[in-house]
């Protein structure tokens, strides 16, 4: 009787630890996934602020303004040359 | 037997020949025969079993009670401590744009004994130059030099930085750093400030909010394995705080048009430097905040104390006439005056114990919107006399004269008011018209809210605000309408600000031109030009003050140099924020003459 128990409780035992190691095993791997996606995340905030940095310097009014009057020949509008639409037509 | 008698013989001879050739035979050796005595094996057993005892003790030593110490260089050996990087916050304008923001960058250096062991080729040295941006000679000056580790430049961008490792040359180190990048340049200079090399604020917001910007690395324990890949993650030693994003109270549009309009006017009216501040009527929020001579914070290689200068709100100017509206609306407010007293200014000459107060032209009996329209030293002086100098002291510090404003920008100046008891009547005469008391443009804008609003003062902030502040009453509502109305009469063809007129909208405002105070006296050349002026007039939503300080030209007083730079920039501000015109009036007529303060 206590023979069966030992045999059981070894195979229990040996199991046991062959899943200790299973598990720790995944558990690397994932760990590493994780890594894997932080450092990835980090480089994706470096790009945004690097492209929010971009929006900004490109879209500089003085740029603006520059093109605007150099390649598109537009003026700034004045208030001599604005038709004002008021509600109810006055 | 003979012939055996002859063999043993010969065997004996043969041994004897053996022991003759090699001594004696092992097993004869005499030294053998000696026997030892017991104890001696004793003792050696003895010591072998010491030996193992101290071993098994030692063993048992640094396995079971000093383990902590063996425990931490093993862990040494697969266990890392990584730092975990924190950025510093980015700034932001109102509308989401970004005015700062830090990017990783590295710092290239040398240890230079390792260099020197193996030198690089002179062609590497000459991309490596190139590189880097500097000299040949510069480069091998620092290669050579005599510390042990020289820092070669520092924020150097990352694909430079490939490419300098790519070259390979012995004993150079890079390490990670922040660059920050400012991508409106000398726009936002006198608003954002900058950092220096480490990323610690130098000057405006960056300097202000250092401590919610700045960004905290922290460190963890990990352990790797044998390809270097992270399998656990032990646990944090120090946590990271990545900095606070800071959202600014100003418009990049709004501040391009306030920074062309100083710009163009600097340059326009020759003048030493320009300043204009632009603040939302409803929230208190600085909109723009701007300078000339200013400096491009990415490239601070050449920077001089006039660039860095913020006059709007580190230099003080006695306002001159801009003050006058405060003197006339304590008496308003007290019941003194109303917009109908008449009062009698003379033919431009008025004595105050003894000393004269002029006006430019004789005004002669002129009601107090006149006063104010004109901008008559002497008309503001009478006002003056009817008040008690406590009143007037207590009026021009409820508008924030003399106090530090608290809003959180370095160097912030609290300008100047002499305690009303020193106050003699000329001097008080003098204040009534803007001399003899100094304050920052950001002050005197600041003061102008109580026109603006309907009496009352908000606080000013540098950043943006969603909930509308508390005002603090100082005037009465009734007493700012008609304040609103003579400031309105400034702006008109009649007035002293005849060029602040504004095409389709109703602006009001007051001009100033103050004699400045060199080596303690009153320059007869040099002035400071300033207006102050509320659009539109109708609702009004800015508060436009405008500095045109030491200009060269021909013209020199606010009326001529400050009004007509804040007409521009009223008006493109005004496009530029959607608000619907107040006036259908197109065509703006200035006289061939304007009229101008007298000072």
């Amino acid at each position: 009787m206590t023979g069966k128990i030992n045999v059981v409780l070894t195979t229990l035992l040996v199991c046991c630890a062959l899943s200790v190691v299973n598990a720790r095993y995944q558990r690397n791997h994932l760990v590493n996934d994780i890594e894997k996606l932080a450092t990835q995340q980090r480089q994706l905030d470096i790009d945004w602020s690097q492209l929010q940095l971009d929006q900004s310097t490109l879209g500089k009014n003085e740029r603006i303004e520059q093109i605007a009057r150099a390649n598109l020949n537009m003026t700034p509008l004045s208030p001599a040359r604005t038709q004002y639409l008021t509600e109810g037509g006055k | 037997m003979r012939s055996n008698a002859g063999a043993s013989r010969s065997t004996s001879r043969a041994n004897s020949r053996v022991a003759a050739s090699k001594g004696v035979a092992f097993s004869k050796s005499p030294v053998l025969a000696v026997r030892l005595p017991d104890w001696r094996s004793r003792v050696v057993l003895f010591a072998l079993f010491a030996a193992f005892v101290t071993l098994a003790g030692r063993a048992l030593w640094l396995q079971g009670v000093s383990n902590r110490f063996l425990q931490k260089q093993g862990a040494s050996r697969y266990m890392r401590t990584e730092e975990l990087p924190a950025t510093r916050g980015k700034i932001f304008d109102r509308n989401g744009m970004v005015l700062g923001s830090s990017l990783p960058v590295k710092s290239v250096s040398v240890f230079t004994d390792d260099y020197k062991e193996n030198p690089a080729s002179s062609e590497k040295i000459r991309e490596l130059a190139s590189l880097l941006e500097m000299p040949q000679a510069e480069l091998l000056k620092k290669l050579n030099s005599d510390r042990s580790y020289v820092y070669l430049k520092r924020q150097v961008e990352m694909d430079v930085v490939a490419k300098i490792e790519k070259l390979g040359v012995e004993g150079l180190d890079t390490r990670k750093e922040y660059k920050r990048y400012y991508p409106q340049g000398e726009v936002m200079a006198h608003m954002v400030g900058f950092t220096n090399v480490e990323d610690k604020g130098q000057e405006a917001m960056e300097l202000a909010q250092q401590k919610s910007l700045a960004g905290q690395t922290g460190s963890r324990r990990v352990i790797k394995d044998r390809l270097g890949r992270i399998v656990e993650d032990v646990g944090l030693s120090r946590e990271p705080h990545d900095g606070k994003d800071l959202t600014l109270s100003v418009d990049s549009k709004l501040q391009y048009i306030a920074f062309n309009s100083i710009k163009n006017a600097v340059d326009k009216f020759h003048a030493k430097a320009g300043a204009a501040v632009v603040l939302d009527v409803h929230t208190g929020e600085v909109l723009a905040l701007t300078n000339w001579p200013t400096y491009d914070p990415n490239n601070r290689a050449h920077l001089t104390g006039e660039q860095l200068r913020n006059r709007v709100i580190t230099d003080t100017f006695e306002p001159g006439s801009t003050f006058k509206p405060f003197t006339v609306a304590l008496a308003l407010d007290k019941g003194l005056i109303t917009p109908k007293t008449m009062i009698d200014t003379g033919n431009g000459r008025f004595m105050v114990s003894g000393k004269p107060i002029r006006d430019t032209h004789p005004h002669g009996v002129i009601d107090i919107g006149t006063i104010i329209q004109k901008s008559s030293n002497i008309g503001t002086s009478k006002i003056s006399q009817m008040m008690s100098a406590q009143d007037m002291w207590e009026m021009f510090t409820k508008v924030g004269l003399g106090q530090a404003p608290r809003f959180g920008f370095p160097g912030a100046v609290a300008g100047r008011v002499r305690p009303y008891k020193s106050w003699r009547p000329v001097e008080q005469a003098n204040m009534s018209f803007g001399q003899g008391l100094s304050m920052s443009l950001l002050q005197l804008a600041r003061a102008y809210m109580i026109f603006a609003r309907n009496g009352d003062m908000i606080p000013l902030s540098f950043q943006k605000i969603t909930e509308k502040p508390m005002g603090q009453q100082i005037i009465s509502p009734k007493t700012a309408a008609q304040m609103r109305v003579m400031l309105e009469s400034v702006v008109s063809p009649e007035g002293t600000a005849s060029q602040a007129q504004v095409a389709g909208y109703r602006v009001g405002g007051k001009t100033g031109t103050a004699q400045k105070v060199i080596d303690g006296r009153y320059s007869q050349t040099h002035y400071v030009g300033n207006f102050v002026g509320i659009a539109p007039m109708s609702n009004p939503r800015f508060i436009i003050a405008v500095m045109i300080d030491d200009a060269s030209g021909p013209l020199h007083t606010g009326g001529a140099v400050a009004a007509p730079t804040f007409a521009t920039l009223a008006a493109n501000a005004l496009r530029a924020a959607n608000v619907p015109p107040d006036s259908t009036v197109t065509d703006i007529i200035i006289p061939e003459h304007p009229l101008e303060e007298s000072n």
